[in-house]
């Protein structure tokens, strides 16, 4: 989860996280670099009073500023582009999840052997107990066995919502009407929250999502158990 | 005796000849600081994290501290 006074992003707990954070300190380290650039030449030129209005045209450097800027747009495309083809690659799911976005919980549905589902509410913060997070936890969390790669389906029963979990790098639209898929594995057994990111009403901000992630067997017990409180 | 002739010609292009390179330069610098002060230190700590993860001894930890919801610390 987000801690006060972060400045970058959570710790990934995804292989595909883990990529788009090596790609953003890519894409950042190329922002410094012209930023730099740009900040020494805009302080170079405002503190002299020489100016040379007669100059008319330079093929040399128009060619240098219009390569070297394509060159840098080459170096960001490709780690991009390698990332976004990676994020779709056919990945074979051990586990079908959908999300299903209301005004204002998530609910989530394991219909892949059994009928399992139940709806996911914020606990609101007077009855949170000690070491609880506020705005993040919630009464039944989305238990998912750990290093297997599960396939969430996301949709809305009412208005657009939103399905993220920013540590595993998944945000996925929930539109009604429409079936949208998203997928990710889990590098490690842990808890991993998200909120709503799409504005939904008034309680847009108190609908959060929690993932679990456990080992298979827990998962199984976990599992039978809900059925048998269902 | 005469004094020289002073140079009032060519002082922008002068200055942008000493300047320009200083700008590219501290620009790459900038880049190649970052690189190794945060890239590559960050995909060392990954790639270090977890050479020596034990993920069930991890999870028995978080177990034990009562982190989940779905599996109760063993002695509960």
């Amino acid at each position: 989860m987000a801690h006060p006074s972060q400045l970058g992003f959570q710790d990934a707990a995804s292989p595909v996280m883990e990529e788009l954070l090596h790609f953003h300190d890519h894409a950042l380290m190329i922002v410094f670099l012209i930023s730099t650039l740009v900040l020494y030449i805009i302080v170079a030129m405002v503190t002299t009073k020489l100016t040379n209005k007669f100059i008319l045209d330079s093929q040399e450097i128009e060619i240098i500023w219009t390569l070297l800027p394509a060159i840098i747009l080459i170096l960001i495309a490709l780690p991009s582009l390698r990332i976004l083809y990676l994020m779709d690659e056919i990945n074979d799911p051990h586990l079908t999840i959908k999300a299903m976005g209301h005004q204002w919980y998530w609910s989530y549905e394991y219909t892949d052997y059994e009928d399992l589902g139940f709806d996911s509410y914020m606990i609101p913060t007077q009855d949170l107990t000690p070491g609880q997070f506020r705005l993040l936890e919630t009464d039944h969390r989305m238990v998912i066995p750990v290093e297997s790669p599960i396939r969430v389906l996301v949709s809305a029963e009412d208005v657009l919502h939103s399905w993220a979990v920013p540590s595993l790098g998944v945000k996925m639209d929930a539109v009604p009407g429409r079936l949208n898929q998203t997928a990710f594995i889990t590098s490690r057994p842990g808890v991993f929250y998200g909120q709503c990111s799409e504005i939904c009403g008034a309680n847009h901000s108190f609908m959060p999502i929690v993932v679990e992630a456990v080992p298979l067997e827990h998962f199984e017990n976990w599992s039978f158990i809900m059925l048998q409180d269902a | 005796m005469s004094l020289a002739k002073p140079m009032m010609r060519g002082l922008l292009a002068k200055r942008l000849r000493f300047h320009l390179p200083i700008a590219f330069g501290l620009a790459f610098v900038a880049a190649v600081a970052f690189k190794y002060t945060v890239t590559e230190p960050r995909k060392r700590a990954y790639a270090d994290f977890y050479k020596q993860y034990d993920a069930v001894k991890e999870f028995n930890a978080m177990r034990e501290a009562g982190v989940f919801q779905s599996v109760r610390p063993s002695g509960e």
